[in-house]
């Protein structure tokens, strides 16, 4: 053993020449005079690009090169960034952002796309985390309308393929699609002036090991707009306006839509980027193939924040070749050993969040900025019976973008651009709304079991129109679990506040159980925003309440998650009668189950004036 | 052409000289009358010298009706005629930056003559509802009366059905419109006559019922109108901008429904169809009220801002009454405690930062800088006084759950 370890330690300048050898006049630097180096690692132009750094013309020259754009499109990645980065790529190949596996799976589920096999971008055999084999089956052979509305519409969010016509919107393909950002119009504004201005082209020649929010935004503005509502953005509900400059504002991005601000996440207004919380795990994946996002994501509030029975939990870095201390190479702080990395929710250390005298510091990856994570373990008002049943952000979301009603056409006397196919195929997708609505957001029981906030997904109406315009569906509503119904699904806003929803906010309000915007007569809860297909069901909820009974008629999607049933709902209106009293979520009676019979010896007491 | 004259005057000498005599007017015009002006003669409206081609016109002041109809003649001074209201709020906002905006955008919907309300051509009707609707849709009460919303001027949101030639946004109507009565059984022309808004108000057909909780509270009846409670939903626009565009071919970027003229766009920063925020009436009331209208003006010539952009013209509210009554109303904390509905949102709970939008003010429910113009915001000493959790209140609001969930003994073990 010793002696391997000694022979690649002879070895490992050698080893390293293939991606980092000086090389002294090449014809490209002539050319690309000025031209960023990728990185101080990555020196050699041809290791790369390939084509031939001695000829002098320029077609020659580029003939054998790979791309010439992008040698890190999937097309070309084994033989370049794979070549030295394997483990990384293998990462990458297994990784949902890639496979879009759980995107494909859920756009099934809403437009009756079959469930006999898994669906990715690419014919693949992968791994499960349990380590059996899972079969992906390219998305090209999904023959129905969820094909064809991810070749069509979602597939430009796709790390693997190019996206260069959107504004704020567009990326590169591959690694560089989070390494190598696009600017707003994916031009090249760098030193070298044969490029300068070029379209479409990372803005820099420079890599960046750490992708920064806007490369997150560049994706994650749609559906859910994560990284919008991170940011304190908000995007719909609105018409273009304020203007900026003559043109529509504040802001405009992809889709001829603008965004407006909103509160930010605490997270965003402590100074904390997207990639302080998400591991490269989270976002690059780890090797194993999932289904959905949620089972590939490893952090967890707790895992900084502590749940309120536990605090977080924590490793000492023991080893030199440990996988955090490769990791936080090009971090402001990297980690040696002996220090304490707090653990993600699958167990696996964080590489910037450590454990030190006593407290938790997320240290930012790109600033170093440090910042204290606050313990809540045993605090009372995070310890109340009832509420261990409740994800963190079910009280901490200061909004919650839903989205109602989202109807779609399929036109197929017109064409469509199928983005895989990279040609216009017969069908064109268009898309209409209804409401949006960022505060009150209702709750329900996610896939862990635990409440959580919920929004639509999907609400989708589809319209299916012939070859000759006819219509062939109108406004269908999907089956889902055996019916015909709306969905639901969990979700995590990315617009964490530190003051929660108070206590008589959220039960005072039954909204927020999923009720939707109602009045209340009597016994019943009666919607005032109405779904267009019927006359009492509300549009903005799942729940409706008749002369006492409750009922659901939308479903959440997700294994174990479902509305709350009438016990749950009733329950949770019944502490009602407590909180007018006691409004303080620290009062110890919350402390153990209420005992409702305690309220009536409460009201013939002679209470004195207060 | 002498010959022409002179056989035209002798025409016009027979049919001047001639009583009333229908059928040579119906040998040319091939007019039925319906309804009851049925057995009446040409002449009796449209003028003993058939002069009157258009009888009811208020550029003759409804001369050819009013004859009949004494009175009614007023209804050209009346609001819905001159709609002094809407022009004085043109003058002092948009009316600034341009004085022709309220011909260019607003001269659509008023009363110009009674066939405008009293049926099409000959068919004389008392107006239903829809007909109401003409000019009370969109953003003006009315619309609200048979469950429609304004949608967001975003051609994203211009779908579902339609009315009046415009989307709306379904929502739960108002119980009388249930029940199938129309606007005119409560807004009389009589009313209107009397310079009245509306013929009967709630408590004219509705007895107050005290064994309802909210009713049984004196305060409640005293201090405040029946809509404030019963009001289900209601239309708001925060933030009306116009953006006048000159030669700007920027124009076609603000992807949003025509406004009928080529000079100007018109959207708005956030559409609402919920629970309207309360505010102080004249009487000292409690009552629903919006915005009505916060103005902003932008003006683009050769796809170049012209002067400040986005310059606020108005920040107004106005009183008003939701017609989205329904028996249900909302819970208690939808108001007790709850300073967002009174226009009081504290800083660090707000959702929404049009300061970051450059709107001018800090939050779209806090009442600084904004003015209500038909009575006052919530002052938040009386606020406070309303939040105040007395035993009276603590009581009455255990009751009204109880109430609501029927207590019952399985629902009340953990």
């Amino acid at each position: 053993m010793i002696r391997v370890l000694i022979a690649i330690f002879f070895l490992l300048p050698f080893l390293l020449v293939g991606c980092g050898s000086q090389s002294t006049t090449s014809q490209c630097e002539y050319c690309h005079a000025g031209l960023e180096l990728a990185s101080d690692t990555h020196q050699n132009c041809i290791d790369c690009h390939g084509g031939d750094e001695t000829l002098t013309d320029k077609k020659a020259a580029h003939a054998s090169m790979y791309g010439p754009r992008n040698p890190s499109a999937p097309k070309f990645w084994e033989k370049t960034c794979g070549k030295c980065h394997q483990y990384q790529l293998d990462r990458v190949r297994s990784n949902l952002m890639l496979t879009n596996t759980g995107f494909i799976k859920n756009i099934r589920l809403t437009w009756e796309g079959g469930e006999e096999y898994l669906y990715a971008t690419q014919d693949q055999k992968l791994y499960d985390a349990q380590g059996n084999p899972v079969e992906h089956h390219s998305v090209l052979k999904l023959r129905n309308l969820a094909g064809e509305l991810y070749r069509k519409y979602c597939s430009l969010c796709h790390v693997g393929m190019e996206s260069h016509r959107s504004w704020k919107a567009s990326h590169a393909s591959g690694c560089a699609a989070c390494h190598f950002p696009f600017n707003e119009n994916g031009t090249y504004q760098g030193n070298d002036l044969a490029m300068k201005n070029k379209w479409p082209h990372s803005a820099s020649h420079q890599m960046e090991p750490l992708p920064t929010n806007e490369v997150c935004f560049r994706c994650h503005n749609r559906s859910g707009r994560i990284a919008l509502s991170y940011q304190g953005m908000n995007d719909g509900n609105n018409g273009l306006v304020p203007v900026n400059n003559g043109f529509p504002g504040p802001e405009l991005i992809s889709g001829a839509r603008n965004v407006t601000h909103i509160q930010g996440d605490i997270h965003f207004d402590k100074g904390m980027d997207c990639i302080d919380c998400h591991t490269s795990r989270d976002v690059m994946g780890d090797g194993y193939a999932y289904e959905n996002m949620y089972q590939q994501t490893e952090v967890a509030c707790e895992d900084c924040h502590g749940s309120g029975d536990e605090g977080p939990r924590y490793e000492v870095v023991e080893r030199e070749n440990h996988d955090a201390v490769r990791e936080s190479r090009n971090y402001q702080r990297q980690v040696k050993t002996g220090d304490k990395l707090v653990l993600t929710s699958k167990g696996r250390p964080y590489s910037n969040v450590f454990y030190q005298d006593g407290k938790i510091v997320v240290v930012g990856k790109r600033d170093g900025q440090e910042h204290i994570s606050k313990q809540i373990a045993a605090t009372p008002e995070h310890t109340i019976v009832g509420h261990e049943r409740m994800e963190c952000y079910a009280c901490h979301s200061a909004a919650v973008p839903q989205c109602f009603g989202c109807h779609t056409q399929y036109d197929q006397s017109q064409k469509g651009m199928d983005f895989v196919r990279g040609r216009e195929t017969r069908g064109k997708f268009s898309e209409t709304e209804d409401y949006r609505s960022l505060y009150p957001f209702s709750l329900a029981l996610d896939q862990r079991g635990k409440i959580a906030p919920m929004t639509p997904g999907c609400q989708t109406f589809v319209t299916v129109l012939d070859r000759r315009g006819n219509v062939q569906k109108e406004e269908y509503v999907a089956n889902f679990r055996g019916k015909q119904q709306l969905r639901f699904a969990p979700f995590y806003s990315h617009n964490t506040a530190l003051k929660a929803v108070s206590c008589r906010e959220c039960h005072a309000d039954p909204a927020f159980l999923g009720f939707g915007q109602h009045v209340v007569a009597g016994q019943s809860v009666e919607s005032t925003l109405i779904c267009e297909k019927s006359d009492e069901l509300p549009l903005d909820g799942f729940m409706v309440m008749k002369q006492g009974e409750v009922q659901s008629f939308s479903a959440v999607v997700r294994e174990h998650s479902r509305p709350l049933n009438e016990h749950e709902v009733r329950r949770a209106l019944m502490v009602n009668q407590c909180l007018v009293c006691h409004d303080d979520p620290k009062d110890a009676i919350y402390q153990q189950a209420l005992d409702y019979d305690q309220i009536d010896r409460c009201l013939q007491r002679v209470t004195p004036d207060r | 052409m002498t010959r022409l004259t002179v056989a035209f005057s002798a025409l016009l000498l027979i049919v001047s000289v001639t009583p009333v005599l229908a059928a040579p007017c119906q040998q040319c015009h091939e007019v039925t009358v319906s309804g009851v002006h049925q057995g009446i003669a040409c002449q009796e409206c449209h003028g003993a010298q058939g002069n009157l081609g258009n009888p009811g016109i208020a550029d003759n002041r409804g001369l050819g009706c009013v004859e009949c109809h004494a009175d009614t003649g007023m209804i050209f001074s009346h609001a819905m005629s001159r709609r002094t209201a809407e022009q004085e709020f043109c003058q002092r906002s948009w009316g600034r930056a341009d004085t022709t905006f309220y011909a260019t955008n607003c001269q659509q919907c008023h009363v110009a003559s009674c066939a405008d309300c009293h049926g099409s051509g000959h068919a004389m009707t008392t107006p239903d509802t829809h007909r109401c609707q003409t000019c009370h849709q969109g953003y003006f009460v009315g619309w609200d009366f048979s469950g429609r919303a304004p949608r967001e001027d975003s051609v994203r949101y211009q779908r579902g059905p339609r009315s009046h030639d415009q989307y709306y946004l379904k929502m739960r109507p108002d119980v009388h419109a249930e029940a199938g009565l129309d606007c005119s059984d409560c807004h009389t022309m009589a009313s209107f006559l009397d310079g009245k808004v509306s013929a009967k108000s709630c408590r004219d057909c509705h007895d107050v019922n005290p064994d309802i909780i909210e009713h049984g509270i004196a305060a409640h009846l005293e201090n405040m109108e029946c809509v404030s409670c019963h009001a289900s939903w209601a239309a708001q626009e925060y933030a009306t901008y116009y953006v006048e565009t000159i030669n700007s071919s920027n124009r076609a970027y603000f992807r949003v429904k025509p406004t009928g003229n080529e000079r100007y766009v018109k959207s708005s920063y956030l559409k609402r169809q919920d629970l309207p925020p309360l505010g102080v009436n004249e009487e000292g009331r409690v009552a629903p009220i919006r915005p009505q209208f916060q103005a902003y003006y932008s003006k683009v010539v050769d796809n170049q801002p012209q002067g400040e952009e986005n310059q606020r013209l108005a920040s107004e509210w106005k009183v008003f009454t939701p017609h989205t009554i329904r028996r249900g109303t909302a819970l208690c904390d939808q108001c007790h405690g709850n300073a967002r509905r009174f226009i009081l949102e504290p800083l660090e709970q707000r959702i929404y930062r049009p300061d970051r939008d450059g709107l001018g003010i800090d939050s779209l429910w806090r009442a600084e800088g904004q003015r209500v113009v038909n009575g006052s915001f919530m002052p938040p000493a009386r606020f406070e006084r309303m939040s105040q959790k007395t035993p009276e209140y603590s009581r009455g609001y255990v009751k009204k759950w109880q109430d609501f969930l029927k207590k019952d003994a399985a629902s009340s073990k953990p």
